[in-house]
């Protein structure tokens, strides 16, 4: 018995299954490009559902991202961000948050202004966009009204008196209750299973009967990331329903369940609306013919090649591997592409972790043209059929910044254009 | 007299022996993604992330006694949401295999040996005569009392014959006429097939004692059995397991197998996209509501999302695609019923309900009336489940449904169906 290669014919083949690469599917979609989707579990489950554009810049915190885009651009030339035009930013944005709530996840369109929202520590952060389930907790934070955050007995990762100790300060009106989940007396929670468990009508009653008893007068109810897993606005709305109460969710840490519901939404949807997925495995091999750019890769039956004429490198940094941190040097372990980096291991990282002006290495990656193509170590494109989307890409510290989302989706949008009009030729 | 010291592996050793190339336990951020999403977590004061957290700290006695081992399905889904790809289910294995015989849950260990102990390999120990006696009766009678079918086959040992068809014990041991409507598609769509007098049985409960020689020792005498026969290809019948321990152990000792293997659910989808078994959902009138369970052993351990596609392509052909609802996860990261690895053969019922608690919301929440399902663990656990929890949803085979939309489902083959169904078809 032999295994036998499955084959997999594409216009464009995207290699990271985060947040870029999801959004380079989706823009793929939208312009009629087939593309298939390849990539071990992203970073994507650990993010709190917010999409940031840019949040922090020289120093301070940013109300208006659009006039840090214009500041970032004058001061740092190299930055993703810097050769893109903010409409387009603004188009791109718009175009993803619109695609993820038709299919389910309800989420707020781009503003002209950074919206503030709770984190799981009770901190707050300025972000562009959030989901709908997660809307009214912007609106009962900025009213200063009369909040009651639950937890629950064995949630780890998510305490409602942190939150709540946190923001009093500026947030006079709060308290914090810690209830036990319907059904589950002891042991821990994950939010996971919470999440599923209130898609159940009955649990979501008896979820309501606790919260009614345990409310007094507040106006809002802030509940930890948990309502429901793949509808999440249809959970919130019945659960709103059943207590007549304001209710927001509040991300929990990782892994949380805005991530699992972007990752499970996107596997099942996308594939619906043409694309070939093929989850959770790693592309291990990459050729570029020149009849077509060959991708090896295999899952638990047997080993895949997929052909396809362009492709997307969405490989994250560090923890998905699309980085490689070595005793000395830093390598971009696929492609085999010149990774810009600190001169030396001794330049990663400076003296104080918390040091306000970040680490070197974070600013480490792929270096590409306008067009987001790779070059290769003489500074040419290395490939015309190979682009670069997401936090791979060189000169951003995307945590620091409060950029991830938006290097992600703008970069993914731009590559897609490009990529298409290459394809039309 | 010395005591016997246990037998011991170093798990971390095995661990780091499994993982992928350029992977890193130090890696591992220990996010709990595989706890999160394990059924098992939280049994036996256990769950994947601690057991691989415990490996790496050479807690290996710890792991070598812990009874979550036999609570772990072995269904791979801590793998698959795993950014490191780390292969629990594989370590769970190995410590299987360290337990003692008369320690390891008697049902499974009993399987076992019932499996090993006459050609059939058959888990139920029922011996090649008496699987032949039982076909040959149950086939008479159909001919006899089904006028329609007076020339349907049940080929045994036919010599050349295409498909080498399996069979999971519990039909000609406790349900015969069960094996009526997978004999009547194979007539339906002209199939050239045969069972096999030897090794003919499905399951295989070897590989979920842990004990790898007696798991080599079973497939040898299947692939033999397939061999000396001369088919093309073995066909796995609706039955989870059966296909992953076949398929698995073929790859994994190197056997030589002269033959294809294939699964029931993709022969179905096949044979209706080529208009060879004209089924549709025109009998559901009433839009009785459906949904499937994808078995981990042939859905996110083997094929991935081909099968679950054609699961779906098929379930939605029978019953109509408004009729049809997916739970929630799905296909490859559906969640194991709590029915497999063994899990309904080792008698720790009050875990294997507790674990099954997910299945069981995943079912409530899509308030289906039927669970299809092509796989016998998934059918008999999914079935307790709602009798325990107070479900209001019946289970049932594909090849009930297939013959139900044909037409063709005779008198003795209604088991499964609720009084709706019934209700629809007399």
């Amino acid at each position: 018995m032999k295994p036998t290669i499955r084959h997999i014919e594409t216009e464009l083949a995207i290699i990271g299954t985060g947040m870029a690469g999801i959004a380079a599917s989706i823009f793929a979609l939208n312009r009629g490009i087939s593309c298939t989707l390849a990539g071990n579990t992203g970073a994507l489950a650990y993010t709190t559902g917010y999409l940031d554009l840019l949040g922090f810049y020289d120093g301070r915190f940013l109300d208006d991202p659009w006039q840090g885009l214009k500041n970032l651009k004058e001061s740092n030339e190299k930055h993703p961000f810097a050769d893109l035009d903010p409409a387009q930013i603004r188009a791109a944005f718009a175009e993803f948050t619109s695609f993820i709530s038709d299919i389910g996840i309800g989420y707020t369109n781009p503003e002209d202004t950074n919206l503030q929202a709770i984190t799981p520590a009770g901190t707050i952060k300025p972000t562009l966009c959030v989901p709908r389930t997660m809307a009214k907790g912007v609106r009962a934070l900025h009213e200063g009204a009369s909040c009651t955050i639950f937890g629950f007995k064995g949630l780890k990762g998510f305490s409602a008196r942190q939150i709540g100790a946190n923001l009093k300060a500026t947030w006079p009106d709060i308290q914090a209750k810690i209830i036990a989940f319907p059904g589950h007396e002891s042991g821990e929670l994950y939010a996971e299973v919470a999440a599923r468990s209130l898609e159940v009508p009955g649990t979501r009653a008896l979820l309501a009967e606790l919260l009614l008893k345990e409310a007094g007068e507040a106006a809002y109810i802030g509940l930890p990331a948990i309502l429901g897993m793949h509808n999440p606005d249809s959970v919130l709305k019945d659960l709103e329903k059943l207590t007549g109460l304001s209710i927001f969710e509040i991300p929990t840490m990782p892994p949380s369940v805005p991530g699992i519901r972007l990752r499970e939404i996107v596997e099942q949807t996308l594939p619906k609306r043409g694309m070939n997925l093929v989850p959770q495995q790693k592309v291990k091999k990459i050729d570029f013919g020149k009849e077509s750019i060959v991708l090896q890769l295999s899952d638990n039956f047997g080993p895949i090649e997929i052909k396809a004429k362009t492709a997307l490198l969405a490989t994250g940094r560090f923890l998905s591997g699309g980085l490689e941190a070595h005793f000395d040097h830093v390598a971009e372990p696929l492609v085999g592409l010149p990774v810009h980096q600190p001169p030396s291991r001794q330049e990663w990282y400076r003296e104080q972790y918390l040091d306000g002006r970040g680490h070197e290495i974070h600013l480490a990656g792929i270096e590409t043209d306008q067009y987001f193509r790779p070059l290769n170590k003489d500074g040419d494109v290395f490939d015309k059929r190979l682009f670069a989307a997401g936090i791979v890409l060189a000169h951003q510290d995307w945590i620091r910044q409060r950029c991830g989302a938006g290097v992600a989706i703008a970069t993914a949008f731009e590559a897609v254009k490009e990529i298409r009009l290459l394809l039309k030729k | 007299m010395k005591k016997k010291e246990k037998p011991s592996i170093s798990f971390k050793d095995k661990a780091l022996e499994l993982l992928p190339k350029n992977a890193s336990y130090n890696a591992c951020l220990t996010c709990g993604l595989c706890s999160s999403g394990c059924p098992a977590s939280n049994l036996e004061n256990m769950d994947p992330r601690k057991f691989i957290r415990m490996a790496m700290l050479g807690m290996d006695k710890e792991l070598a006694e812990t009874p979550w081992v036999w609570l772990c399905t072995q269904c791979r889904r801590c793998h698959h949401v795993c950014p490191m790809s780390i292969d629990i289910a594989q370590l769970v294995f190995f410590a299987r295999g360290l337990w003692p015989d008369e320690k390891k849950p008697a049902g499974i260990v009993r399987s076992c040996q019932l499996t090993r102990a006459t050609d059939s390999t058959s888990a139920m120990g029922l011996p090649p005569d008496d699987f032949v006696f039982v076909v040959e009766d149950v086939l008479a009678e159909v001919q006899e009392t089904q006028p329609q079918f007076k020339n349907l086959k049940a080929p045994i040992d036919k010599q050349g014959a295409h498909f080498f068809v399996n069979q999971n014990s519990r039909e000609p041991m406790s349900e015969p006429d069960e094996m009526v409507p997978l004999w009547k598609i194979f007539d339906y769509v002209g199939a050239d097939w045969t069972y096999s007098s030897k090794a003919w049985a499905a399951e295989n409960f070897c590989m979920f004692s842990g004990d790898e020689a007696a798991w080599y020792e079973v497939i040898k005498k299947r692939v033999d059995a397939v061999n000396n026969l001369g088919c093309k290809v073995w066909l796995n019948t609706e039955c989870g397991h059966s296909y992953f321990t076949m398929w698995s152990a073929i790859n994994r000792f190197e056997m030589d197998a002269d033959f294809e293997l294939q699964n029931l659910v993709s022969c179905y989808a096949q044979w209706i996209r080529e208009g060879k078994l004209p089924v549709n959902s025109d009998w559901n009138t009433a839009n009785i509501t459906f949904t499937v369970q994808d078995p981990c052993q042939i859905v996110r351990k083997a094929y991935g999302e081909s099968i679950a596609e054609d699961m779906r392509f098929v379930a939605k052909t029978l019953v109509g695609e408004e009729n049809f609802i997916d739970m929630q996860p799905n296909r490859s990261a559906n969640y194991c019923c709590g029915g497999g690895g063994g899990f309904l053969q080792a008698g720790m019922t009050e875990h294997r309900r507790a674990y099954g608690k997910r299945k069981y919301d995943q079912i409530a929440a899509t308030q289906a009336k039927y669970v299809l399902t092509p796989c016998h663990n998934c059918h008999s656990q999914i079935e307790d489940l709602g009798h325990h929890y107070g479900g209001n949803y019946h289970v049932i085979h594909f090849w009930t449904l297939i013959c139900l939309s044909l037409g063709i489902l005779g008198e003795n083959e209604r088991t499964y169906l609720g009084d709706d169904l019934i209700a629809l078809i007399d």
